[in-house]
């Protein structure tokens, strides 16, 4: 939600580690969002091949409505 | 960090690796995502940190990925395994007792042609590498998506096994051990290869 449109693997494992001082995978990066995106939380898509990446595509992650309301239900537990 | 120059090739031996662990969807993203991070690494802290980060990389991803597709569906996933393990246990025997068959029943042909009979016990040898291959294949045929988790778990109760036996061999026949050791690695790499030559064919 943070990251908004510039969301994928390289930049959601930054923001964990920026926010949480500890190292995460790729691997896991990806094992989670693909549960998420399962679960309806989060849809996807393909960006363009670049070629620092080798020419391979990014694949953006995007919070839908119902990850939204997911998030917020969360936080408000917490805090209660 | 897409403005980084690029940087050379990470590890060979670490793109092999993990290559079979990535499902078709995420494969691209993955090693897109790991090689932008090592070219940018690689420009800022040097190669050598780069290539250390990046087998780091390999390993926890590897660890999560076999994670994720054994919880995704662990009972596909187990039943491929025992699956797999019986018929090792099966397919592994039948060249042996096809020979004892051959030989059994040709009695008198093999004790005048003794030679034939050694060549025959020779050809013999390779057949349980092939016939863990076969295996290999037939686990990845039901276990799509999932085979490299069945595979690895069989792999990994055969080392088990053999791990057993290497220990009493250890202890009963030392001499011995030197000779098994590599004959089961070769047995296992088998059964992997196995199941990557069918997943290779698949994706063709």
């Amino acid at each position: 939600m943070r990251l908004a449109d510039r969301a994928y693997g390289v930049t959601v494992r930054q923001e964990i580690k920026f926010r949480t001082k500890r190292e995460v995978s790729i691997g896991a990066i990806y094992a989670t969002l693909d549960r998420l995106e399962v679960k309806g939380y989060v849809s996807t898509r393909l960006g363009d091949p670049t070629p620092e990446r080798g020419g391979r595509s990014k694949r953006f992650f995007h919070v839908t409505a119902k990850g939204v309301a997911a998030v917020t239900r969360t936080q408000r537990a917490f805090r209660a | 960090m897409t403005s980084q120059a690029y940087l050379g090739q990470p590890p060979c031996l670490a793109v092999w690796f993990i290559n079979p662990f990535t499902a078709n969807e995420n494969a691209e993203s993955i090693f897109g995502d790991l090689l932008g991070e090592y070219s940018y690494l690689a420009s800022k802290s040097g190669v050598t940190l780069a290539r250390r980060w990046y087998w780091r990389q390999i390993v926890k991803t590897i660890a999560h990925l076999c994670g994720s597709a054994y919880r995704a569906a662990p009972w596909s996933a187990t039943a491929a395994a025992v699956g797999g393990f019986l018929l090792h246990r099966f397919v592994c025997g039948l060249p042996h007792k096809l020979l004892s068959e051959v030989t059994d029943r040709y009695l008198a042909f093999w004790s005048t042609h003794f030679n034939a009979y050694l060549w025959a016990l020779k050809g013999m040898m390779p057949a349980p590498l092939i016939a863990l291959l076969c295996v290999g294949c037939i686990i990845a045929l039901p276990a799509r998506g999932r085979e490299m988790v069945a595979t690895i778990t069989l792999a990994l109760v055969l080392c088990a096994l053999i791990g057993s036996a290497m220990v009493w061999t250890a202890t009963h026949l030392p001499r011995v051990l030197c000779g098994c050791c590599g004959h089961w690695l070769i047995r296992s790499r088998s059964l992997l290869a196995g199941q990557s030559s069918e997943r290779i064919d698949r994706l063709r």
